[in-house]
């Protein structure tokens, strides 16, 4: 894997207006960085910030803080996105949470797919569009046969790879899940967390996988993000993370998996977090590559 | 290690089972309703075949005459056929119909979409706009109109019409779009890079369009009913010109005389045709009281 | 709360006032920019005839010289002490012109309005009681053809057949000429426009009710009252009706403006003399006075209930300030 960095995140924050007075920080000061080519995961719980993250990173919403590099771009300045906007908008590939809001009820499957090439008026390198479509179905495993029906007729699991099918028909260098398998049940989830790393080994694209499903970004992903209430708490590869979390909140979350084994869930202590000590918590690196937010007693290196 | 694992996510074959449909094809559809709109429609637009007379030519012998072989609707007041008239003002009342829904939605589209995705201020503006809009009298903004527009024709009635009943489809229209436009589809469009009109066109309007579907034929049956009213009162098309609004228009003088066939004739048109829009309107829209009654 | 409260109708007066400017800007303008010469009204057949100098004389006179601003700065001055300035057609005060007519007017939408209020209850309630039997069938249709009759279309066959036939009623007027005073004469003229003006707008309205009606009969908390032993009567009424009441006002002060514009047409075939055949009139020969004052009135009356019925909705559902009341667009509304 290259260390060549793709995306570059710095002091993220974005903040959202409940009424005119009343503020809520979604997301605070978060930096890292996602190199080219491996599959980055960010976890938390509901709320945390992660889909604010993602959404920073596709341009839906303007952070109020922050810049985020994109190769050499900043996408957070107008200009900038504007000069580069085509690039922009056809590398980068965002798959929804909800697969049944994500695809328009009344488009036909094939028309999803391609729509982002008509879009951008790419000429099929397939010939035609149904054709594309039709390849890039086979690719995520669907039958021909689903070309020209409607998604409200296709099952969960056979909707989200539409929704794959449709970021993957531009040959995306950097695609954002946002919660991808969250609203599928569990055997489905098996099947597109593999067709994910299939897909990721074939096309060599960078990946931010966001899950609050400890298990499968274990699986899934080399390096892991832990978000807590808008914060970066801890920034791992994932063995690492697993193995040896050093923030409370990622033991209270790595506790909180079930064991398949009547034993070991048995004796299974669950922690609590109610983040104390996060006011004066400094990003450090505890191990190289392994960084923490950690109360602020010795000397935290800060990353910018 | 990724072939056997993928396996798990192949394609497996199911089987499609399409459901016999018990029901017959037009169970549940306005046939009637159809089969009498397209046979008036027709005989509008083939109206020189039907035609037994010229409907502009005033028989001076033959003024105010009831019903006969000759004459099978009679004659007005003026000594035109009504029979040909039927038919030849028909295809007028309908292109009025028509036009002025074209217009009409054209407006309420554009309006509602842009009022539907403007932030909120913009919104509320446009929306308190319309509102003003509407309280204004139709009756003397249509009178106001075509004293802006001249001599009242086909085409400046029709938007006469049209720009004075946009706005209930506009409400519409906007809402829909206020519901549709935080979808993760259209957001999922923006980042492809989708303008505004190719979301408007391919993602707010199929979706919303069977919500406006029974507003929009409605709108004929308004507009249809509109041209008559204003012709009758004497602010819509001159007499010269037949349509089945100008032919009422010569009631007065009937009900002097009695000649029913005058009055009735016409308007049963004018009923019949709208009555079928109505129906074909009310199975467009889609049955909103479908649950079991509690009683 | 209480507070909250204040500034919530506070806020919708607010609207109101703004909403009543506009609309007086805006009718003044387009009145007076709209083609036609308004000395017609005022001077008849002399009008063509007049030199340039006594057309300047004639304008002065009227106040029609001025810049339209000017003009409207003055309109206002004068109506906030209660003059309207003088109609040019009839050479009088406005005021007294409109308040000649203004009571038969009133007479015939009121009379018409309080039979719809009551009747379209009743026939909602009925409607929904007997859902999908008979009665109900034969309502629902009947509202969807008098939907579709033009309500000039019914006037005349009215008249054909109750005047010119059967010879039974008056066709015209609000009185026969003499029997101004006479109380049984005025109703006999009123009973074909009333007829007309309930006729059209009944059936729409008792099918709206129906529908908010048997909405409410399928919600959950039926079925519990049911399953309780609340009998039928009691539960259509203690609660459906009850539950359906802000929504049934709301309906009603809809209504008002669609009934003015029914008036109007009905005023005209009948020529009863109300206000609606005198904005007619106003608007055609430019009698700016006169119209401006009609204009303000069923404006105000307009833009009143819209607000009250958002209002009524806004309390029943916070959610629904996006609310569409769908509205029966009519030809000639207020």
């Amino acid at each position: 894997m290259s260390k060549e960095i793709l995306l570059d995140v710095r002091h993220l924050t974005q903040q959202f207006h409940l009424t005119k007075k009343i503020k809520v920080k979604a997301v605070d000061d978060v930096s890292f960085q996602i190199h080219k080519g491996e599959i980055f995961g960010l976890v938390g719980e509901s709320g945390s910030g992660k889909s604010t993250v993602a959404r920073c990173l596709m341009n839906i919403y303007q952070p109020a803080q922050g810049e985020i590099w994109y190769k050499d771009v900043n996408i957070c300045d107008k200009k900038e996105f504007k000069k580069h906007k085509k690039m922009l908008q056809t590398c980068r590939q965002m798959i929804f949470q909800d697969s049944a809001s994500s695809l328009n009820q009344k488009m036909k499957v094939s028309d999803i797919i391609t729509e982002p090439m008509r879009i951008q008026h790419i000429t099929p390198p397939r010939g035609s569009f149904v054709k594309e479509a039709a390849f890039q179905m086979e690719y995520v495993g669907l039958e021909n046969s689903f070309l020209d029906r409607y998604p409200s007729e296709l099952s969960g699991g056979q909707r989200q790879r539409v929704a794959i099918a449709r970021s993957l028909c531009m040959e995306p260098e950097f695609l954002v899940a946002d919660e991808p398998i969250a609203s599928l049940d569990v055997s489905i989830q098996a099947q597109i967390v593999n067709l994910f790393r299939y897909l990721q080994e074939e096309h060599g694209f960078t990946f931010l996988f966001i899950a609050h499903d400890l298990a499968m970004v274990e699986y899934l992903c080399d390096r892991v993000g832990v978000m807590y209430h808008g914060k970066l708490v801890e920034l791992a590869p994932s063995e690492e993370l697993y193995s040896n979390p050093v923030h409370p909140y990622t033991k209270t979350l790595l506790s909180a998996i079930p064991v398949p084994d009547p034993i070991r869930e048995r004796k299974r202590v669950l922690q609590y977090y109610d983040g104390e000590g996060m006011e004066n918590s400094v990003w450090t690196e505890v191990s190289p590559g392994h960084f923490a937010m950690l109360p602020a007693e010795g000397k935290g290196c800060s990353i910018s | 290690m990724t072939n056997h694992l993928f396996e798990l996510a192949g394609n497996r074959k199911t089987e499609t089972v399409i459901p016999k449909s018990k029901k017959k094809w037009y169970q549940g559809k306005p046939v009637v309703s159809a089969a009498i709109l397209i046979l008036i429609v027709l005989g509008c637009l083939c109206a020189e075949l039907i035609m037994t007379k010229d409907p502009a030519y005033m028989d001076l012998l033959n003024y105010n005459k009831a019903p006969d072989r000759e004459f099978l609707f009679g004659t007005d007041t003026m000594g035109r056929d009504i029979f040909s008239m039927i038919w030849y003002g028909g295809r007028i009342s309908i292109l009025i119909g028509g036009l002025a829904t074209v217009i009409s939605t054209f407006i309420a589209v554009v309006v509602g979409a842009f009022s539907g995705v403007a932030p909120a201020w913009l919104d509320e503006l446009i929306m308190r706009f319309t509102e003003i809009f509407l309280s204004i009298p139709t009756l003397l903004l249509i009178i106001l109109l075509q004293a802006i527009m001249g001599e009242a024709n086909i085409l400046s009635l029709s938007f006469v019409i049209g720009v004075t009943s946009w706005t209930s489809i506009a409400k519409v229209v906007r809402t829909e779009v206020r519901q549709i436009r935080n979808s993760e589809y259209i957001i999922a469009a923006r980042c492809m890079g989708a303008g505004f009109f190719r979301i408007l066109w391919k993602h707010l309007v199929p979706n919303f369009f069977s919500s406006i579907m029974f507003m929009v034929v409605m709108n004929v049956r308004t507009a249809m009913i509109s041209e008559a009213t204003l012709s009758f009162m004497g602010i819509g098309l001159p007499i010269e010109v037949i349509t089945w609004g100008s032919m009422l228009s010569l009631s007065d003088k009937a009900l002097m005389t009695g000649s029913w066939w005058i009055i009735l004739i016409p308007g049963l048109f004018l009923i019949a045709t709208v009555l079928c829009l109505t129906n074909i309107g009310n199975a467009c829209r889609e049955q909103t009281n479908r649950k079991e009654s509690n009683f | 709360m209480r507070q909250k409260k204040l500034v919530y109708y506070g806020k919708k007066c607010l609207i109101f006032l703004i909403s009543v400017f506009i609309l007086s800007v805006a009718v003044f303008y387009v009145a007076r920019l709209a083609p036609g010469d308004p000395l017609i009204s005022y001077y008849g057949d002399r009008t063509e005839k007049m030199s340039p100098e006594e057309r300047e004389w004639a304008m002065e006179k009227l106040g029609l010289n001025e810049p339209i601003s000017v003009q409207y700065v003055k309109w206002v001055k004068n109506a906030f002490h209660g003059e309207f300035g003088i109609s040019f057609k009839y050479k009088q005060n406005v005021l007294e012109v409109i308040g000649g007519r203004i009571g038969n007017t009133l007479v015939l939408g009121g009379i018409g309005f309080i039979i719809m209020f009551a009747g379209a209850l009743l026939l909602g309630i009925l409607c929904a009681w007997y859902e999908n039997r008979l009665a109900d069938r034969i309502l629902c249709k009947l509202g969807t053809i008098s939907s579709c009759i033009p309500e000039f279309w019914m006037a005349l066959v009215l008249i054909l057949i109750f005047s010119v036939n059967l010879k039974i009623l008056p066709s015209s007027g609000a009185y026969s000429t003499g029997n101004a005073g006479n109380f049984g004469d005025r109703v006999l003229h009123l009973i074909m426009p009333l007829t007309i003006i309930v006729m059209e707008h009944l059936w729409y309205y008792a099918y709206m009710i129906r529908n908010k009606i048997l909405e409410e009969v399928r919600a959950d908390y039926v079925l519990l009252a049911k399953a309780k032993g609340l009998n039928k009567k009691k539960l259509m009424f203690r609660h459906c009706v009850r539950n359906v009441m802000p929504a049934y006002l709301s309906i009603m002060a809809i209504a008002v403006p669609h009934i003015l514009g029914g008036t109007y047409v009905v005023e005209s075939v009948f020529s009863y003399p109300g206000i609606g055949a005198l904005s007619y009139e106003s608007a055609r020969y430019h009698d700016y006075n006169l119209l401006m004052l009609l204009c303000m009135i069923s404006g105000i009356l307009v833009i009143f209930c819209n607000i009250v019925s958002q209002t009524i909705n806004e309390q029943i559902d916070p959610r629904m300030k996006d609310e569409v009341i769908t509205e029966k667009s009519e030809v000639v509304e207020g």
